[in-house]
């Protein structure tokens, strides 16, 4: 019999509607029940990520595009590296780019991985399916 | 004789002398006329001669030159080591480019520096031993480099910029089309999954266009240095990213052992990748037999890929290699038209040239040169 486990809070920070939407389409497909909220540039997302009140649960992941407005996904990244209470929680970044050096430097930073977005929809999709799937399901997380 | 010494000395015709041997007043017309500034010192390093040009380009008279120290048209920070230099030219006379690669400067007489190439002719006659150099201005192509490396790197980073920022308004519309059929497909006719299908086929060529015009425009400005390279492996590696293509034509591929060249590891990887991969692609009816040679003629190393394909006529030998040109529809063949542009721009800054010999038909040859290491 299965367990039921509550849902995952996933954190979306990206600035393309048009992505934030086939994000949310690829994960309504996932197996693994799951909660998407998004931020739509870097001030907004570490506002939701420090909130006190207690309205936005602290998220399982964070994806997070690298070119947003007004703190952009490098700054948001070592932010959240940087803070004794965010730290632990895995960062995908999720970026258009293939610079060899934005990918460096995104290790360098603390990223626990770098993704490129395909430019193709079902291979978007598959890429969303295997990020669900190891990191909602393979490995193991800090749960509350 | 006292050349240059007054600008209108009496003609010397000698009479007993058998034309049409050049007479003195015909040499000093050739000095005058030259384009070149024209400067000849004696043994000691004194200004004996010069021409008009030599004056526009120092802006000395002729007068205030004569007679001179040629250290007087060097600037300062090589004038102590002139008269050794002088002294190692008088030693081995020879006609020779001065400063061997270094980039010369002549100092104006109002002390600006003028960049300069000068060509050294030792001169010997009855009055004795001279030097003649010629001195040519080359601020002007100076610029004229500049200017044109300038604007190469301006048309590169424009290229970089306009086709990274492409890709993501046209990600989203192929995404978008896509997910339509993906979820509407039951429920659309047969007309409108043609109109999905032109419309993906549409932005999945300009993705290509787009991705091949950023390769293209970071062969100038993302090469790596050129360093002496086992094209053998290379040409390996470039032989295993092709494994699909050449196991779905049927495909026999051969070569030569090949050399050791000074080049970019990964732009040769795409060199490489790119003429095997056309000569796959354009094959004929039989399973392609492709052939790469090596053969030496002096500095460099001549690479041809040799295919028993479709051939291109004589007319087209030069437009291949022109970017978004193509010879064959995309239904034919696909492609953006790239490639081969790619792969004169890698040849070119590696110094080589690239080049192509066929009849139609009976296949192509693709040659380019490439640097050897030197021994």
């Amino acid at each position: 019999m299965a367990i039921a486990v509550p849902p995952f809070d996933i954190l979306l920070v990206e600035d393309n509607l048009a992505d934030v939407r086939l994000t949310q389409e690829a994960f309504k497909d996932a197996r693994v029940p799951n909660r998407l909220h998004v931020a739509r540039d870097g001030v907004e997302a570490l506002g939701m990520l420090r909130d006190a009140t207690g309205t936005v649960p602290r998220p399982d992941l964070i994806l997070l595009d690298l070119n947003l407005p007004r703190k952009d996904g490098r700054e948001v990244l070592q932010d959240i590296k940087q803070d004794e209470a965010l730290r632990h929680i895995p960062v995908v970044v999720l970026s258009t780019s293939h610079s060899e050096h934005d990918i460096a430097r995104s290790y360098r930073l603390g990223a626990n991985a770098f993704v490129t977005k395909p430019v193709d929809v079902d291979r978007f999709f598959q890429v969303i399916r295997s990020l669900e799937q190891f990191w909602l399901d393979t490995a193991r997380l800090i749960r509350p | 004789m006292g050349w240059g010494r007054s600008r209108d000395a009496a003609p010397g015709v000698d009479p007993e002398r058998k034309s049409p041997a050049p007479t003195e007043q015909l040499f000093r017309l050739v000095v005058e006329a030259s384009p070149n500034g024209v400067v000849m010192v004696d043994r000691r390093g004194v200004i004996v001669l010069v021409n008009r040009e030599t004056e526009r380009l120092f802006g000395y008279t002729r007068d205030e030159l004569v007679g001179q120290s040629i250290e007087r048209l060097v600037p300062s920070r090589f004038k102590s080591s002139h008269p050794d230099m002088r002294q190692g030219f008088l030693a081995n006379p020879q006609a020779r480019a001065m400063g061997a690669g270094r980039d010369l400067f002549g100092v104006h007489k109002d002390g600006s520096e003028i960049p300069v190439e000068i060509g050294l002719n030792p001169i010997e006659v009855e009055e004795g031993f001279f030097v003649l150099a010629s001195v040519i201005d080359i601020g002007p192509r100076k610029q004229v480099e500049a200017e044109l490396r300038r604007s190469n790197e301006e048309l590169e980073r424009f290229a970089y910029v306009v086709s990274h920022d492409l890709q993501e308004p046209l990600r989203t519309v192929s995404s978008y089309v896509q997910l339509l059929s993906r979820r509407y497909h039951d429920r659309l006719d047969a007309d409108a999954m043609d109109f999905i299908d032109f419309a993906v086929g549409g932005a999945r060529r300009m993705q290509q266009l787009i991705a091949d015009l950023l390769t293209f425009s970071r062969v100038g400005t993302r090469g790596a240095p050129l360093v002496p390279t086992g094209m053998q492996a290379v040409y390996e590696n470039a032989l295993a990213s092709l494994r699909a293509a050449l196991d779905e034509s049927n495909a026999t591929v051969t070569s030569d052992p090949l050399p050791t060249v000074v080049a970019d590891a990964g732009q040769l990887a795409q060199l490489l990748t790119n003429l095997l991969g056309n000569a796959l692609k354009f094959r004929g009816d039989q399973p392609p037999h492709v052939h790469v040679s090596a053969r030496r003629a002096g500095r460099m190393w001549t690479i041809s890929v040799q295919d028993n394909g479709i051939g291109i006529a004589p007319e087209y030998f030069e437009r291949v290699f022109v970017i978004f040109q193509r010879l064959h529809s995309r239904e034919e063949y696909p492609g953006t038209g790239v490639g081969l542009a790619i792969c004169k721009r890698i040849v070119e800054r590696h110094g080589g040239r690239i080049w192509v010999e066929s009849t139609p038909a009976q296949g192509a040859r693709f040659s380019f040169t490439l640097p050897a290491v030197a021994e």
